[in-house]
């Protein structure tokens, strides 16, 4: 066990170092504009244009640039912050070009909030759509069936903006409820309200999962429900409940540990819309900002902290496996 | 500016990478306590301005172009910050709203300036009483204003718009181009053309007379800045989380900044780039030498909401005082159709046109008929109603907006047609007399005709123009294929993408002068990249070849003297009188554009607003002058 999770770490970082390459020329060297000029005032003269990239590195060549990308990356920052400005260290992301700021820390920062939209949401869905799924696969063709089954219609076609404005129309806007409001408390200040501003957030980012989620399962506890050991395990005499949950719903949980792994990891940079439309100022919206201002720092550095997360989620999901189901050996 | 949610985002950094100061600044205002500002259905406020409160706004996207460094910020939104709350320069203006507030008077300094026989010596008398905010807390000398011109000359700090100063007072540039303070830490090399003998007299000489130099000396660039905690910042955006108020107001912390040495400094904590901005008052303002800015409430904040329409949900709640997003068009329609909020939709002049560029060098568009025909068939009312209709803006018939001309030219209207809807049959009979017309049938009938390239941007209002600049140019036969770009901006600010045609740009004033228009005419401002001269209007074949310009690039009209000759002249009516003329000749003789709206600046307020002002130097709320409700 402790072999193989060393060796998928090494691979982790292999991993990342590779992305790192693959963001680094997606973002420095493929797009045609010159990031600098957005830097040089109203009349980017050359000389402006060369003082910009002099100060923001980019005079250096692409190879020098990605060396020291990554060497930031290992070795962190440290030195690198403006004058009166914290967070540099490590891991090395680099100073933002648009805010001054350190990448690092405005990750620090942020990071809680996705991190706090994420974890909410993923236990909403996981609840809701396994539990739905079950309902759904052992009332097969019922009423029940056929309502959790529309959910999931509904959850899966609803965009989650539009679910998001509606949610805030009639809980904020309509019923006045401020404590469903937009924007993040946080949880030191105010945990109650951390808890009410997440609410809205973490079931309108949950429903998509959920409903997904539930499909899945009433696929999976279907095709499992009519394996030859579970007719075993009844013909033992086991109650119907240690059937399902032991047996059934045990084995059919592997496929969805792997999209629940991954879910989670890419929602680390890709809670993207949720973010915006509740307010919530995490990795997601922060993204975008950078994407559209060319603050090449920033960008980079929330897809090689995505990359890790997806890295790593799916060497837990892995591990996960191998206890979910006994079949699989670690090798 | 003010902006939606993510696309928003597009169009804010659009429009920054394009607008002038007051443009970008803010695309909303309104009226004034006093009467005649409203243009729209906003009317006006009669409140009485309560002192206290604090004025609480969002955004949907944080903009700064310098990380609130003077030096190196030039939106609206920077402006009317600083202008209002921040900073004193040696001229101000009122914080008003029309030509009123376009008005220079004195602010740091005690009166206008003396001014020398031949134009070329400025000396102006520092007041006593004005004083540099925490952690600083001095008096202002004529040496924090010299310092602010050294920073604009130091080429490491990337002035916005040292354009301004730099080669227009005397060795300035010869300053910069020795590497300013980066190889003049202390300040101490002379600046032929600045001097400072003694603490409140500063006198600027310049290389030649320059009508404009007051409106110059007006922009926060060149308000004071102490050296003492400047001197530490040594890079482009660096300075902004500590900038030192002279102003009535201050960022929030900065009595909690430890200026002992660069070390021991630690940003403020009421600014953060990406998020909020929390100004106080600032404790060492003295009012009584102050008679611009009236200081009502006690607070300003404004913190970043993803969610423009939530923005405008807060503020009709009365969650907010000001909604600083742009409006989308439901909320237009609700404050200009019900009776109740009316009131609470404030609309100003914007100082900017709107307008679609053509390229002098690019085909069909290198004829001046197909560019006179193309004025005549645009539907302007049409891309007007794509915008949101008339709270939008009116209809733009000129380059320079009229209300910068004080309505000299409103009623010239070259390509005028009824209902400002195009003329069919003016438009053919110009196209007749165009190369591009081989049978003289009104019709633009040559193959550079079809498939021309129109690019603009992907946000709605662009995507909603397009089918009216289609068809508007289909009907004298040119076929434009529309291309959608994110970064616009950046595609036709790059000379070498020959794009014939676009309707991306916009352009607003820096400055209350016409000359902040034209510099989008000068040939010399022709850049290969970040060019704003996208006609290429005065384009040279050696330009050309320099910067990757193809096509049709011999004998194309240039108005770089016609620029030079009113920008010398100092009398203010005459030099007016010279921009009033050179845009005529420009919409008449050159066609550059087919401008199409002069932008509003509209914004949303709340009932808490018990005074709204608008300043029409910034195209902002006039912060200074702004109250709220009592018990607020």
């Amino acid at each position: 066990m402790g072999r193989y999770v060393v060796r998928r770490l090494l691979w982790t970082v292999l991993v990342v170092l590779i992305v790192t390459l693959l963001t680094f020329i997606i973002f420095y060297v493929m797009p045609p504009g010159n990031p600098a000029v957005r830097f040089a005032g109203k009349q980017p003269t050359p000389e402006l244009i060369a003082e910009v990239e002099h100060n923001l590195g980019l005079d250096r060549s692409l190879p020098e640039q990605y060396g020291l990308f990554v060497k930031r990356l290992f070795l962190g920052d440290g030195d690198e912050c403006p004058v009166g400005i914290s967070g540099c260290g490590w891991p090395g992301l680099g100073v933002s070009y648009d805010s001054r700021t350190a990448v690092r820390e405005e990750m620090i920062n942020r990071t809680p909030r996705t991190l706090a939209l994420i974890v909410g949401a993923a236990t909403i869905w996981l609840i809701m759509g396994v539990s739905i799924g079950v309902v759904s696969a052992l009332k097969r063709r019922t009423i029940w069936d056929r309502l959790a089954m529309g959910f999931a219609l509904f959850g899966i076609s609803a965009p989650v903006f539009w679910l998001g404005l509606v949610a805030l129309y009639i809980f904020s806007k309509t019923l006045q409820i401020e404590a469903l409001g937009t924007g993040y408390v946080e949880f030191s200040s105010n945990p109650w309200g951390w808890f009410t501003h997440l609410l809205l957030p973490w079931f309108v980012l949950a429903l998509l999962y959920a409903a997904f989620y539930a499909r899945m399962t009433r696929g999976n506890l279907i095709d499992v429900m009519g394996e030859d050991y579970i007719r075993t395990a009844r013909a033992k005499g086991l109650s119907e409940r240690t059937v399902v949950l032991k047996h059934g719903l045990r084995a059919s949980l592997t496929p969805i540990v792997t999209i629940f792994g991954l879910d989670i990891a890419l929602l680390v940079g890709g809670a993207v819309i949720t973010e915006t439309v509740f307010n919530i100022q995490g990795l997601g919206n922060y993204t975008v900002q950078a994407a559209q201002g060319a603050d090449l720092p920033a960008v980079t550095g929330v897809v090689v902290i995505a990359a890790f997360a997806v890295a790593f989620m799916n060497l837990l999901v892995d591990v996960a496996y191998a206890y979910l189901d006994p079949r699989v050996r670690y090798s | 500016m003010r902006r939606r949610t993510i696309a928003a985002l597009v169009l804010t950094l659009s429009c920054f990478l394009a607008l002038g100061a007051a443009g970008c600044g803010g695309d909303d205002g309104g009226g004034d306590t006093s009467g005649a500002a409203a243009t729209g259905t906003g009317g006006t406020d009669t409140g009485e301005a309560t002192k206290g409160g604090t004025f609480k706004t969002q955004t949907d996207a944080f903009v700064w172009t310098g990380n609130f460094d003077p030096t190196g910020e030039y939106l609206g939104t920077f402006l009317g910050l600083y202008t209002n709350m921040l900073g004193r320069t040696l001229m101000g203006y009122k914080h008003l709203p029309d030509a009123e507030g376009n008005e220079l008077v004195p602010d740091l300094a005690t009166a206008e300036p003396d001014i020398s026989d031949d134009g070329l010596t400025y000396t102006f008398t520092l007041k006593d009483g004005v004083n540099f905010g925490p952690p600083v807390s001095r008096a202002v000398t004529s040496k924090d204003v010299e310092y602010a011109f050294r920073r604009i000359a130091t080429p490491a700090l990337v002035a916005q718009y040292g354009f301004y100063y730099l080669g227009v007072i005397k060795g300035l540039q010869a300053y910069s181009d020795a590497g300013g303070l980066a190889k003049d830490p202390n300040g101490e090399k002379p600046i032929e053309g600045i001097q400072t003998p003694d603490d409140q007299t500063i006198t600027f000489t310049l290389e030649k007379p320059t009508g404009d130099f007051l409106y110059r000396i007006a922009m926060p660039a060149a308000g004071p800045i102490p050296q003492e905690v400047a001197k530490c910042f040594t890079k482009a955006g660096e300075y902004g989380r500590f900038l030192v108020s002279s102003g009535p107001y201050m960022i929030e912390g900065s009595d909690k900044v430890d200026i002992t040495s660069c070390d021991t400094m630690k940003a403020m904590s009421g600014f953060n780039p990406n998020s909020k901005l929390i100004l106080v008052r600032n404790p060492d303002y003295d009012q009584s030498t102050d008679d611009t800015r009236e200081n009502n409430i006690d607070g300003w904040e404004q913190t970043l909401n993803t969610n423009a329409q939530d923005i405008f949900d807060k503020t009709k709640a009365g969650q907010l005082d000001l909604a600083f997003a742009s409006e989308p068009p439901e909320v237009v329609r609700e404050y200009t159709q019900d009776e109740n909020l009316q009131d609470l939709y404030k609309i100003n002049s914007g100082d900017r046109t709107w307008y679609i560029t053509l390229n002098l060098t690019q085909p069909p568009f290198d004829d001046i008929h197909v560019r006179k025909a193309a004025n005549l068939i645009m539907d302007k009312e049409g891309l007007r109603r794509a915008w949101g209709g008339e709270p939008k803006g009116e209809i733009a018939n000129h380059i320079v907006p009229d209300a910068m001309f004080g309505g000299d030219l409103e009623s010239y209207a070259p390509y005028d047609t009824e209902g400002d809807a195009g003329d069919e049959a003016a438009a053919m009979e110009e196209m007749k007399q165009s190369k591009y017309d081989t049978n003289q049938d009104g019709l633009c009938d040559a193959p550079e005709c079809k498939n021309v390239l129109h690019v603009t941007r992907n946000t709605d209002v662009w995507k909603n123009m397009e089918p009216t600049i289609e068809s508007s140019l289909k009907k004298i036969g040119i076929e434009v294929t529309s291309r959608e770009f994110e970064d616009s901006y950046t595609v036709i600010q790059t000379v070498k993408r020959q794009v014939p045609i676009s309707s991306t740009p916009g352009w607003g004033k820096d400055y209350a002068d016409a000359s902040t228009f034209m510099v989008l005419f000068d040939s010399r401002s022709i850049l290969p990249e970040g060019n704003v001269n996208y006609s290429l209007v005065g384009l040279t074949p050696d330009q050309a070849t320099k910067i990757g310009a193809e096509g049709t690039v011999d004998g194309i009209p240039s108005v770089d003297e016609d620029i030079d000759a009113c920008n010398e002249i100092i009398d203010d009516a005459e030099r007016n009188g010279c921009w009033e003329d050179l845009d005529k000749n420009l919409m008449e003789n050159v066609v550059p554009w087919v401008p199409y709206l002069y932008g509003n600046a509209d914004f949303v307020i709340s009932e808490n607003v018990s005074k709204y002002v608008f300043d029409q130097n910034s195209g902002e709320p006039a912060w200074s002058r702004v109250a709220l409700s009592s018990g607020k």
